[in-house]
């Protein structure tokens, strides 16, 4: 008797919980429930239909349009799944369609976000990374009156429109700039060795097109430069990032570049820690660590994210279609130096700006051509 | 790649700067272990405390109070935990990992309401513990590499690791402990109370898994993520059980954890493959639970066969 009120309780306490979460529809609270019991699963599955429902009744209102933005990772990283969420959140702003943003930190999550999604019958299902990849090329067949953006990487498929970037290009650039930088020696913190760093986030193709550009950019500057390259493996531990980045300090490195979403603040932490530099992705993190970021290589995300729910409400989506955004139409970009110069005053190496200006009106004209990574490239 | 730029002095900080959060929380989990109660909700305390001793830190201004605040959330936690396994006889490993579903979930949510965030926080409000630097070590060499510029907090896990093993072995207290872990029935009909140890030690546990989180959160960073423990709870755990819940030994399971993390880290860097360099942990950890359960049959054996004689 004892065990069953136990039960009731917990299958009550699951409830509060999925109440609490609605705002963020968080489905790993049912997804984790899945695998203690199927019956709790399934009554907690309810009463997030439920929840969802009477949502989406509400705020119909506006275009009608109901668009669900899956993310592999937490929002509030600062970093790529923020960036996606302000392109996400400008298009709710300006067409007033409804979105639902769903975080997962682990593959049993996304691939069960993801298909939560289809199922719940939104006209438009953004998947913000490549993650998501392998789940699309198996389910969105099974869709079809469903539209599909995915960013970051290409999927074929009638209902899906992919959008990737040139971050090869945006890296050069970045790594030209550290390779610049690690020579600065009168800098405080800067020493004498030629090694610059780069820490990811998970090992997946799209974060060797970034190591790619970097050490294309840095070796451009100076062939015999070191660049340590690590791996969190994951995209939400910021302490392994810190720690990673340290080692990296410890090693001879002076600035570290981070392309790891939400493991990245612990890397930007590290570089204060240190007395060390580190460089920023995705969103402008420059003022993250004042001080102690170089620049941030920004890769319009939002802009993405955006555009492809603009193409929804226009009517003007077209499945099976790739773009591709580059330096030249300012997809990827480094931010101005503006919180450096402030930091460095006078010691600011004006140098590195001017000649970063120049490399990047090199790449538009297609004097460098940057490499990819196996797999990426315009004409993927 | 350079043998010298992997394996040197500051090597010795960085082993034990990824150890002491994970010592923290073996020694959260030593304690319940010796009134033989495992504790798998080591890693929702540790997150409860993480979150608790940010957002009060940020609120206030003053680590210390934070961390005394978080402490006290530890044991609030596990005070659930006493109250469900002692009283209503629950099993404490579902206990346990209901704990940890609910710390994920309510640090989430109060990330959310009280400080207006999602995901991560962090803000130069954010008061760290001090770090305590040594003038004079300044100019030694190797010696100031290593010991200079320790947390408050990660000087303190060795002083806590001496007091508790003095605690366990030298004290009344720690004999009955390990009287209710060995044989409860016996230590009951030698007049102890049995019920009153059980609770005594679940919740100094959970002040030392709130100290475990506030170290997480303020002292080896000064931000808080969601999850932000990471498992390394867990790894406390089999920490726990390669040292025998002796907080010696534990700790020595802690280091070589945080020695090969650390040494990872430095090996990834010229090229060995991330995917290698991150298994390791996890090999370390079968491996380490593997040679403590030998050693321990062995023992046993060894023990069973002299009794025969």
């Amino acid at each position: 008797m004892k065990k069953k009120l136990l039960s009731v309780l917990l299958v009550a306490a699951m409830t509060v919980c999925m109440a609490a979460c609605t705002n963020q529809a968080d489905v790993n609270t049912d997804d984790s429930a899945a695998e203690e019991s199927t019956d709790d699963a399934a009554a907690a599955d309810d009463a997030a239909a439920a929840g969802e429902e009477t949502a989406s009744d509400e705020s119909a209102a506006g275009s009608g349009i109901r668009v669900a933005v899956v993310y592999s990772g937490n929002l509030g990283d600062k970093s790529y799944n923020d960036s996606c969420n302000e392109g996400a959140m400008k298009a709710q702003e300006d067409f007033g369609v409804e979105i639902k943003s769903l975080e997962g930190t682990t593959a049993e999550e996304w691939e069960a976000n993801f298909l939560a999604c289809c199922e719940e019958g939104y006209d438009l299902v953004i998947c913000s990374s490549s993650n998501f990849e392998e789940y699309m090329k198996e389910h969105c067949a099974n869709y079809p009156d469903v539209k599909f953006a995915v960013i970051d990487t290409t999927v074929e498929g009638d209902n899906i429109q992919s959008i990737s970037f040139a971050q090869n290009q945006g890296s050069f650039l970045a790594g030209a700039a550290a390779a610049m930088f690690t020579e600065m020696t009168d800098i405080e913190g800067v020493n004498e060795d030629a090694i610059i760093g780069w820490v990811g986030g998970m090992d997946i193709p799209v974060l060797h097109d970034f190591y790619v550009g970097y050490e294309q950019g840095a070796k451009y500057i100076n062939p015999d430069i070191t660049v340590l390259q690590s791996f969190a493996g994951t995209w939400n531990d910021p302490l392994k990032g810190k720690e990673l980045a340290l080692a990296q300090f410890d090693q001879g490195a002076d600035i570290v570049m981070n392309v790891a979403s939400g493991t990245g603040p612990g890397i930007l932490e590290a570089a204060k820690d240190a007395g060390k530099y580190a460089i920023g992705v995705d969103l402008n993190q420059d003022a993250d660590q004042p001080g102690h970021v170089l620049t941030s290589m920004v890769k319009r995300v939002d802009t993405a994210c955006y555009l492809t729910i603009q193409s929804v409400v226009e009517g003007t989506f077209q499945g099976g279609t790739t773009s591709y955004l580059t330096v030249a139409d300012g997809g990827v970009s480094l931010t101005d130096f503006a919180v450096m110069k402030e930091a460095l005053g006078d010691q600011f190496p004006t140098e590195i700006e001017d000649k970063v200006a120049e490399l990047e009106e090199m790449i538009i004209s297609g004097e460098i051509v940057v490499d990819n990574y196996e797999g990426f490239g315009a004409n993927q | 790649m350079q043998f010298s730029n992997i394996i040197n002095a500051s090597l010795i900080y960085a082993t034990f700067r990824a150890s002491t959060p994970i010592i923290y929380a073996a020694l959260c989990a030593a304690i319940t272990q010796q009134a033989n109660i495992l504790n798998i909700g080591t890693e929702g305390i540790m997150l409860v405390g993480a979150f608790t001793a940010v957002t009060v830190s940020y609120l206030t201004g003053n680590w210390l109070l934070a961390i005394l605040v978080s402490m006290i959330a530890g044991m609030a936690i596990a005070l659930i935990m006493a109250v469900g396994h002692i009283k209503y006889k629950a099993e404490i490993c579902a206990i346990g990992m209901g704990i940890n579903m609910f710390a994920l979930a309510i640090t989430k949510y109060l990330l959310n309401s009280i400080l207006g965030k999602s995901g991560s926080f962090s803000d130069p409000a954010i008061v760290g513990i001090p770090k305590v630097h040594i003038p004079f070590l300044d100019n030694v060499p190797v010696i100031g590499e290593i010991f200079n510029n320790w947390a408050i907090t990660e000087w303190f896990v060795i002083i806590l690791v001496i007091v508790i093993t003095f605690l366990f072995y030298k004290t009344v207290w720690g004999l009955r402990l390990r009287a209710v872990g060995r044989f409860e029935l016996a230590a009951q009909t030698a007049g102890i109370n049995v019920n009153a140890m059980k609770y005594q030690a679940i919740l100094i546990s959970g002040l030392i898994g709130g100290l475990a989180g506030a170290h997480l959160s303020l002292g080896y960073s000064n931000l808080f993520t969601e999850g932000m423990t990471n498992n390394r709870g867990f790894m406390g755990v089999a920490a726990m059980y390669f040292g025998n819940a002796h907080p010696v030994f534990t700790a020595v399971g802690c280091l070589i954890f945080g020695f090969a993390d650390s040494v990872g880290a430095r090996v990834q860097a010229y090229g060995v493959p991330s995917q290698f360099v991150l298994m390791m942990p996890y090999i370390i950890t079968v491996l380490v639970l593997a040679i403590s359960m030998a050693s321990k049959k062995a023992a046993e054996k060894k023990r069973k066969s002299s009794l025969t004689v």
